[in-house]
């Protein structure tokens, strides 16, 4: 392992809340190397990170425009194609553009020991090579981490009221890290909030995705706040959902925040309404949350939405799992997603048999985008 | 030095052969020769898919390279043609295997770096300029764009007026092993399998000696699988292709012996060699029984072979060289009927040519002073190969067995089976090797200070900037009333569920580039971001 940081200085203690450290995990190109990235992903998690993925073939941008809206304690980015000269000054520029130069990043992958140096000096934290232990990295993103500033209010206030994102990132770390933000009141603000939930792998993230971009490209401002469980046991958490929405681009007025369940009961649920506050205050329209849905997880969120949509999907069988669970009655509409899929007919049937036909079903593909239109026409009327 | 049995071993338990000090008889109680191994090139082939395997016709040492530009390109194909070479290797760049034109915002730094670009017909024609392609072999590593590449040779043949039955060589054209690994798809997993099938039907009508898909465990195997999960999960693969091929109205003899089959040849010696043993075995029973082959032909499974990338170390790394050379015997005892060996400097950057040659002289000292060319299957009856030739097959059927129960290939994906199994796997190896059961020379033990002087290879942005602008050069000039109908038919085609092979090569013709007709098939097909990851 080669380290270009100083050497390892005492940890910090933990944040109030004792939010875990998070990290934004970026393959950025056309190479589809992943396993080294994943195996790392994983290796955080047990050891009590929470990492977000945004998945194959980033661009520069988009990396740091999710580095910025997540305002993580560390960038991780692998590189396999032997483009880190062209891809690390880009990726600084930005850091710079952008004005998140607190956020550290580091570099995985084949780099030939004469760069180093040349690494180090642009501003890389850290450069592991194939064979650097995890323990090392893991290591190295923890102390990186203990780095991270506690937010000063002065510094973003301001931003905030002209609707600059990273001071919403940074006042939402405040709120996860359990920081004292006395004397700051965001505006009241008139978003809708809009749950969105369903069981896992029906598509939520990736309608999630769709439905943003067509509600943007109507002119609305749009947040998302995607929520994925925590590992009860070592508090760490893959948070994935980002990787299947559009990706980020100062352009747009589409922001996404993921987060934690938490491990203990309450954590996200003492978070999740200041978020919000945060949020429809900086004047979004729109903000969509997705969560893991009834009982799994469940963070009481849908007493913060004022309309709930259920995902699902042909010949789940959660059809009948959920009319258990009781969210049916209190989905606002249905959204049968992978239509694409064979199947969607009888699934819809269904659904109309255990739920009536008083509420919209839409069927909708993400993959194909079909359908969507027709959930953003419906989602306007909502207030 | 004590060895505790089955420490540094992957998954096995001391039930397992290689759980034990030896294996004798009483571990194969029950054991039929005569039908469990045969002769060399007799049902089932464990033994291999030739009587007398490598004494009559060594394997083929095929070793796959990519250059910068097609007119580089071309000019080492001359090269080696005019050394002797029959087969010629085909790599492509990045962009062109993802389906992108060179001119792509994602194709930034990566024209022409770990291959030849080709966007459009044009490049075609540079790449094989001066070439017969009615009397050489091309292989073409390729998949999501294959049946463009494909309608692009098509087209250079048709120029030089050789015709289509009498064109050699083999497409890589495996879809399914991008989505469990290596991740180099474009479309959903349905049409893009779809489109294998395509070019499945069409070689079989009019390019009967064209091998149609190198099924590959390599990359599933690369990606952290282990060799069972390797074995399983392409024999699944090669079921999948064969089910779907005759769904669509083929018949099996016509279609099964040009299939063919890519496997990695990892650390672990004698299980390497069994699973190479039991792949045959396998396939060969799967062909008869399952899908009802008559021919012989259909039964043989033909395999490539190539060293495991993934076990080359950037440390100490002259000692790949050693690696690379016992992965090439495993591989050979295996019975391969063709291998590439990596350079010991692939994990470094691309390989010099100095290192390249080390890998071609490890495949010619096995081949010619060794004398293991000499005999088939010399491992054959030993208790401990048959043993665990037994226990991988197993394995295998248990997993596929799996697959079956999910509904096949295409819903495991859709779980994300495949590369759930395959990160566990990964990560299962991580910790062993952090914990130090598993050991890596140079790299967990043995380990020197210092660096090493390893000369590297450097790519120019030169080859970069000029494809870009021939490529502005060709779009600017084609007729565009001619390419606006091309690709018109084309999505057609893929919206009416029709071959698209023949609108392709309708479209190669009118100057379509690679991305356009890529672009064309998404409208229709979707785009893919993923199946689920974790
Ligand atoms: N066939 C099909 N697959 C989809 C569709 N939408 C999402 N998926 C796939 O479903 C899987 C899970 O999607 P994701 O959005 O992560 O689901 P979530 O867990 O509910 O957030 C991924 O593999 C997606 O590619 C769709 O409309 N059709
Ligand atoms: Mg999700």
């Amino acid at each position: 392992m080669v380290s270009l940081a100083p050497e390892p200085i005492e940890m910090t203690k933990p944040t109030k809340n004792n939010q875990p450290p998070r990290i934004l995990l970026a393959k950025i190109g056309l190479d589809g190397h992943d396993r080294g990235v994943k195996v790392l992903a994983r290796s955080f998690r047990d050891a009590g990170i929470e990492v977000i993925y945004t998945g194959l073939w980033q661009t520069c941008e988009a990396t740091m425009y999710a580095a910025l809206q997540e305002d993580v304690d560390v960038v991780g980015v692998s590189l396999l194609s032997a483009a880190h000269l062209t891809v690390m000054p880009e990726l600084l520029r930005l850091r710079k553009q952008l004005d998140i130069e607190h956020i550290p990043i580091i570099l995985g992958g084949i780099v030939p020991k004469e760069d180093h140096a040349a690494l180090a000096d642009m501003g890389v934290a850290a450069v592991f090579n194939p064979g650097s232990s995890v323990d090392d990295i893991v290591g190295k993103v923890k102390q990186l981490a203990s780095m991270h500033e506690p937010v000063k209010l002065e510094d973003v206030v301001d931003g905030y009221a002209k609707r600059k994102q990273n001071a919403l990132a940074k006042l939402i770390t405040s709120v996860q890290r359990g920081e004292s933000v006395e004397g700051f009141e965001p505006p009241a603000g008139d978003a809708v909030v809009i749950g969105v939930t369903g069981a896992p792998g029906v598509g939520k993230s990736s309608f999630i995705g769709k439905l943003g971009e067509e509600l943007v490209s109507r002119g609305k401002r749009v947040a998302v706040l995607a929520i994925d469980p925590s590992s009860p046991i070592t508090g760490g958490a893959l948070l994935g959902d980002r990787l299947r929405m559009m990706s980020a681009s100062p352009e747009r007025e589409f922001f996404v925040r993921s987060l934690a369940s938490g491990g203990a009961a309450g954590g996200l649920a003492d978070v999740c309404p200041d978020v919000l506050k945060l949020l429809t205050g900086f004047g979004f329209d729109y903000i969509l949350v997705e969560t893991v849905g009834a009982g799994q997880g469940d963070v009481g969120i849908r007493e913060l939405a004022s309309h709930t949509l259920l995902v699902l999907m042909p010949d789940s069988g959660d059809a009948v799992q959920f009319s258990k669970a009781g969210i049916m009655e209190i989905a606002t509409c249905f959204v049968l997603n992978k239509c694409d899929l064979s199947g969607a007919d009888a699934t819809q049937s269904q659904l109309i048999g255990a739920v009536g036909d008083a509420r919209p079903i839409f069927k909708t593909s993400t993959l194909k985008t079909e359908g969507i239109d027709k959930v953003a026409d419906f989602i306007v009327t909502l207030s | 030095m004590s060895i505790e049995p089955g420490v540094g071993k992957s998954k096995r338990s001391a039930d397992d052969a290689n759980g034990k000090s030896f294996v004798g008889p009483e571990d194969l109680r029950g054991y039929d020769p005569a039908s469990a191994l045969s002769v060399p090139g007799s049902f089932p082939f464990t033994r291999g898919v030739h009587r007398t395997m490598y004494r009559d016709k060594l394997w083929t040492m095929r070793q796959f390279a990519g250059f910068g530009s097609a007119a580089d390109t071309n000019e080492r194909f001359k090269y080696l043609l005019a050394h002797g070479t029959t087969g010629l290797s085909t790599a492509f760049d990045l962009p062109t295997l993802m389906g992108r034109d060179s001119d792509d915002k994602l194709a930034l730094g990566e024209v022409g770096r770990c291959g030849v670009a080709v966007s459009t017909l044009s490049d075609m024609h540079v790449l094989y300029d001066g070439i017969n392609l009615g009397e050489v072999s091309t292989s073409m590593t390729i998949n999501a764009p294959a049946a463009i590449v494909l309608a692009f040779y098509i087209c250079v043949a048709k120029k030089q007026g050789v015709p289509l039955d009498q064109l050699r060589g083999t497409l890589q054209n495996d879809i399914l092993k991008e989505f469990h690994a290596q991740n180099e798809y474009v479309f959903p997993p349905e049409p893009s399998v779809k489109l294998v099938i395509d070019t499945i039907e069409y070689c079989t009508q009019h390019m009967p000696l064209w091998n149609t898909v190198s099924v590959s465990g390599y990359h599933i195997r690369e990606a952290g699988a282990s060799a069972a999960e390797e074995l399983a999960f392409t024999i699944a693969d090669g079921m999948a292709y064969t089910q779907l091929s005759i769904d669509r109205g083929l018949d099996v003899d016509a279609f099964a012996p040009r299939l063919s089959f890519f496997f990695d040849v990892h650390n672990d010696f004698f299980e390497e060699i069994a699973k190479l043993r039991a792949s045959r075995r396998m396939w060969a029973h799967i062909m008869r029984d399952r899908f009802k082959a008559k021919h012989e032909r259909s039964w043989k499974l033909r395999m490539h072979c190539q060293t495991a990338g993934v076990t080359l170390t950037e440390q100490q790394p002259m000692n790949n060289v050693m690696r690379v050379a016992y992965q090439a015997m495993a591989a050979v005892l295996g019975g391969t009927q063709s291998l590439h060996t990596n350079s010991m400097d692939e994990t470094l950057a691309l390989p010099t040519e100095e290192a390249a040659k080390v890998a071609l002289r490890t495949q010619q000292i096995i081949a010619h002073e060794t004398n293991v060319p000499q005999v088939a299957d010399p491992l054959g009856g030993s208790y401990f190969i048959e043993k665990m030739t037994d226990e991988i097959e197993a394995k295998a059927y248990a997993i596929i067995d799996q697959i079956d129960a999910m509904g096949g290939v295409l819903p495991a994906i859709d779980r994300g089976y495949f590369r759930r199994t395959i990160a566990e796997s990964a990560q299962a190896e991580q910790r062993r090797i952090d914990g130090g059961e598993q050991k890596i020379v140079g790299v967990t033990d043995f380990v020197e200070d210092g660096t090493h002087d390893m000369e590297m290879l450097k790519i120019s942005q030169d080859t970069e900037d000029k494809q870009v602008s021939k490529l502005k050069d060709i779009k600017a000039k084609r007729d565009v009333a001619k390419h606006q109908a091309a690709l018109t038919r084309l999505r057609e085609d893929a919206n009416q569920d029709k071959n698209v092979m023949p609108a392709l090569v309708e479209a190669a013709e009118a100057d379509a580039t690679v991305g356009e007709m890529m672009d064309t098939m998404k409208e229709v097909f979707g785009a893919y971001g993923g199946g689920p990851e974790w």
